[in-house]
């Protein structure tokens, strides 16, 4: 239809439908820019957590470093044998050593997680001596603050005296290493902590406490995000960098379990993690699918 | 080249496999998918096993995310000596095995989709694919001849 052969409620009608159509554009072009600026925000943070974690990195490694090599060296120094003053120096750099391979441990698993080359090794755990050696490991930490860690085992399963479960001892370690270290670094001195284990054949329970500072109910969610630590300070009295819980959630993925926190300011907070036992897998600790499934049809070859 | 010499490996979800070097490599697929890619000249391939379309920018970056997962493949794919050209893509999974009404659920759909763009972006063809429906599929990547065995399964308990 020709414009001169339209009458004046036509053309009225069809410029209505074209504003209308135009409105609708702008609207969705109005939601894309929107979307654009969530993931651009999104990016910006990630990127400036990234040179915070860079710049962190200093703070944490760096530093050590240097206390262990100005403490090897005093030890070279001492002179007459004084054993009391050697000894001193060494459990300082024991303690900072300790710290660095925390820390670098962690680094690398996010690595290697991020990589797609964190894979799991399963095997038969004795949880019970797994878990008193990360104890062991963290005993010096925990008696500096003269905190006591009570660890309490129950089993339901045929066997009483042990807990042998099926899961990676690596992975489990890295969680646990990073909760134990966590709920010391949060804890009050002359505290306690608690971790609490409950295993059967097919599920195990873990649950760690403490007393101590606690996480904000805002903050909570945020606490596995990567380079996030509650005081994002470099200098603030709590160290770390912001990337032991996104190491154990990844870890946790790996195994198919799952964490749950629970915390309040000032009263302290509670990690309980459960992992079932891993599925597809035989007693030649390699991948096998079990026998509960159905194929259908032929192979198909692409 | 006789399958015993094949290096054999079973790609966990969240990972990534590539290889120079003859190797058959199983995984098994719900909603998740696997982009299969192969360099017909130099006979090397790499598969990825991602489980969710996009990274949130919150946890660790790992190839648990579609656009991370397609991204460091075809990387470590040039890293072990492929030409960008070479790639051709295969793409599998991305099924419904979990009962969603919801639309704003379908992970498979999602996942599928990405591939799909990502792919097309980087220039890199998908010569065959088979995604969707309500199956779950396990298939064998051989790295060597860029084959993939497919089959349908009705998995109990699927995780993946």
């Amino acid at each position: 239809m020709k414009i001169d052969e339209m009458s004046d409620k036509e053309l009225l009608n069809e410029l209505e439908k074209r504003l209308r159509i135009k409105e609708a554009d702008n609207r969705e072009s109005a939601k894309l820019l929107k979307q654009l600026k969530e993931v651009n925000e999104k990016l910006n943070i990630s990127e400036a957590m990234k040179s915070h974690f860079i710049s962190n990195i200093t703070n944490e490694i760096v530093n050590p470093f240097t206390s262990i090599l100005g403490l090897s060296k005093n030890i070279l120094a001492i002179k007459d044998n004084d054993l009391k003053k050697a000894k001193q120096m060494a459990s300082l750099i024991f303690s900072e050593a300790f710290n660095l391979d925390f820390q670098l441990k962690n680094i690398f698993a996010a690595a290697k997680i991020e990589a797609g080359r964190f894979v799991p090794e399963f095997s038969q755990v004795d949880i019970n001596a797994l878990i008193k050696s990360i104890i062991n490991d963290y005993k010096y930490k925990a008696e500096q603050k003269q905190l006591n860690i009570e660890f309490k085992i129950t089993i339901n399963t045929q066997i009483k005296d042990k807990l042998i479960f099926i899961t990676d001892p690596e992975k489990l370690k890295i969680v646990l290493s990073n909760l134990i270290n966590n709920s010391i670094k949060y804890s009050n001195a002359t505290d306690k902590i608690k971790l609490e284990i409950t295993g059967t054949n097919e599920l195990l329970v873990i649950t760690i406490r403490d007393f101590g500072k606690g996480i904000q109910e805002k903050n909570i969610k945020d606490i596995f995000n990567r380079f996030t630590k509650e005081n994002m300070q470099i200098n603030s009295m709590i160290r770390g960098h912001g990337l032991g819980l996104s190491v154990v959630k990844a870890s946790l993925d790996i195994l198919n379990g799952t964490i749950d926190v629970t915390s309040k300011p000032g009263y302290g907070s509670k990690f309980v993690i459960s992992i079932p036992v891993p599925r597809n897998i035989d007693e030649s600790n390699t991948f096998a699918i079990d026998s509960n499934e159905i194929f259908f049809d032929d192979e198909e070859i692409f | 080249m006789d399958n015993n010499n094949f290096k054999e490996h079973f790609l966990f979800p969240s990972t990534i496999y590539t290889s120079n070097s003859p190797a058959i490599v199983k995984t098994v697929l719900g909603s998740c998918v696997s982009v299969c890619l192969w360099d017909a000249i130099n006979k090397c391939g790499g598969i990825n096993h991602y489980m969710l379309p996009f990274w949130n920018g919150k946890g660790l970056a790992s190839p648990k995310y579609g656009n991370i997962a397609i991204q460091k493949l075809i990387k470590e794919m040039i890293d072990i000596g492929c030409k960008r050209n070479n790639l051709i893509a295969k793409v599998f999974g991305g099924g419904e095995v979990i009962d969603v009404q919801s639309a704003s659920f379908q992970i498979g759909v999602r996942n599928s989709v990405i591939a799909h763009e990502i792919l097309r972006d980087e220039k890199i063809k998908i010569v065959s694919k088979s995604l969707g429906g309500k199956l779950g599929r396990k298939i064998q990547f051989n790295t060597f001849n860029g084959e993939v065995i497919m089959r349908y399964i009705k998995k109990i308990n699927c995780d993946m």
